[in-house]
């Protein structure tokens, strides 16, 4: 990350602003094509569109106040086939980049031609509260926005410390927001094909970065306090058997989340498949176990399963969440899932491209908390009668 | 195996077919024993062990679960058992931030020719799940 950064007027607010500067950079063919949300026709959601024409930008709204589908799951769609000849510039969420880039260390989406663009992210409202009354959910989002309170955002937003390129350092290009004097908006270069763009944009790297830079940092360790508070009420919440199940008691096995999750891309997911389909005689035989089985069965199996193949490189960005008809805590369980087993693996999901995947990599020395030590010639304490 | 209150705990120890199931035959070759509620199940190699299959027994039925490669320097794909402690580092950190007891799983290294080790883990574990009692998730119906 440079030091310096380039200044941007926006005057009309950062969305106008940016859509204009956006709209340079098709006509200049600095990039081919945007990706970028788009308000729908209907005026009550927001899609991603490739843009190619800039007269479809005067609707675009590269800060929508939801998150109905995971950019980082676009990006993956649209570079699935390897990584093409056209330069895109895709403008998403600091969660959604990160999400890009593990899917890309997964090898479901391809890096290489495009810039990712993320801006100072003050949270999403939740779906359901937007598309209870949209009007009132832009204008509700906006003055959040602007007063920097996240209590109507998600509540995996209100605990997120990992909002600008600062914390998240995925993307090429950053636009800062916090920190910038009134009316202008600051573009932080976060890799040299980002310093390139501004370059060709003729946008000269003159704009210091201390105020942003602390203005970030002070809010981020604020995020964090919140996060690591909320984590530790959230684990009391849940833990054990009882309130787990709890928890879980009213899921309708729809696997919205799974289906919503960018990381899970499996074409065939383990817990849909023939693996968990068995005969009659198997679900008889459990049932006598435990007295009763619960159909559909598996329901503890698909949350915990789920689990152990996506939290290290859940990148907490609430997908699941805004997705569950029934209103489980489902990304706020993840992200502390998340935090926990990232931790232990000492890996920050989306952080880099140079990192490595936990369960891809490994060293000869580490967890050995995991090893149970050996007792030479162990005494059995009950003996056979 | 009861412990007197009438517990008999139900234990599934998947062994490598390279070294944890040469532990096994070992144990056998010397006549040793082993409680006959631990039942073992061979897989090719830890490294290959779905942390899913550590995850099921658990929930349908099971007490403990343990787990047993080759020694460190020793698989037989190089790196399966690294591999296997990093699965069960993962599934065992999920355990626990869930509070469902993530002492029920063991990952303990056994070579071909320690018969005595996996048949002392085997009645070890035994014994460390009996004083943990049954596994509440087992009687579950709502699981």
């Amino acid at each position: 990350m440079s030091d310096k950064g380039a200044s941007l007027p926006a005057a009309q607010g950062l969305e106008t602003a940016l859509v204009g500067w956006l709209k340079e950079t098709l006509q200049k063919e600095i990039v081919d094509a945007l990706l970028v949300p788009v308000k729908v026709p209907a005026d009550d959601s927001f899609a991603y569109l490739l843009v190619q024409n800039p007269a479809v930008l005067d609707r675009a709204s590269p800060l929508p106040p939801v998150m109905p589908i995971q950019g980082g799951k676009v990006i993956s769609r649209l570079t699935m086939g390897g990584n093409g000849n056209l330069r895109i510039a895709a403008v998403v969420r600091p969660c959604e980049a990160r999400a890009a880039i593990e899917l890309t260390k997964l090898k479901q989406a391809y890096l290489d031609n495009l810039l990712l663009i993320t801006i100072d992210c003050p949270g999403v409202l939740p779906l359901s509260d937007y598309l209870a009354d949209p009007a009132a959910g832009a204008t509700r989002f906006a003055e959040a926005a602007a007063q920097g309170d996240r209590d109507p955002m998600r509540p995996v937003c209100q605990i997120c410390d990992h909002f600008s390129l600062r914390q998240a350092p995925a993307a090429d290009l950053h636009v800062g927001t916090l920190g910038c004097p009134e009316g202008t908006v600051v573009f932080v270069p976060g890799s040299p094909k980002g310093e390139k763009v501004l370059e060709e944009m003729g946008m000269a790297l003159d704009a210091a970065l201390d105020d942003w830079a602390g203005q970030v940092d002070e809010l981020a360790q604020a995020q964090t306090e919140r996060r690591q508070q909320a984590h530790a009420e959230l684990g009391q919440t849940i833990a054990g058997a009882d309130k787990l199940l709890g928890v879980f008691s009213t899921c309708i096995n729809c696997h919205n989340c799974q289906r919503a999750c960018p990381i899970c891309y499996c074409r065939q997911c383990y817990f849909e498949s023939a693996a968990l389909k068995l005969p009659p005689e198997n679900y008889m035989a459990r049932a006598e176990l435990k007295g009763a089985l619960r159909f559909s069965p598996d329901t503890l199996l698909f949350h915990i399963g789920r689990a152990t193949h996506m939290v290290l490189s859940c990148v907490s960005c609430g997908a699941c969440e805004d997705a569950c008809p029934m209103d489980i805590p489902v990304a706020q369980m993840f992200s502390l899932l998340a935090d926990r087993s990232q931790q232990e693996m000492n890996y920050v999901a989306g952080e880099s491209l140079a990192d490595v995947l936990p369960l891809v990599d490994y060293q000869m020395d580490e967890l050995h908390h995991m090893e149970q030590p050996y007792v030479e010639i162990y005494k059995q304490e009950v003996q056979d009668a | 195996m009861s412990d007197g209150n009438g517990f008999e705990p139900k234990i599934i120890y998947f062994l490598c077919s390279w070294c944890g199931s040469g532990g096994a035959e070992t144990a056998a070759a010397h006549h040793l024993q082993y409680p006959e509620n631990v039942i073992p199940s061979r897989v090719n190699c830890t490294g290959a062990l779905p942390a899913v299959h550590i995850v099921r027994p658990l929930i349908e039925g099971a007490d403990g679960v343990a787990i047993s490669g080759c020694h460190p320097g020793d698989c037989h794909y190089n790196d399966g058992n690294f591999r296997a402690r990093r699965r069960v580092a993962l599934v065992k950190n999920i355990l626990n931030t869930l509070g469902l007891e993530s002492d029920r799983v063991w990952f303990r290294y056994v070579a071909h020719g320690e018969g005595q080790r996996f048949v002392d883990t085997a009645a070890e574990f035994n014994d460390h799940i009996k004083k943990l009692g049954p596994n509440p998730l087992k009687t579950r119906s709502d699981t």
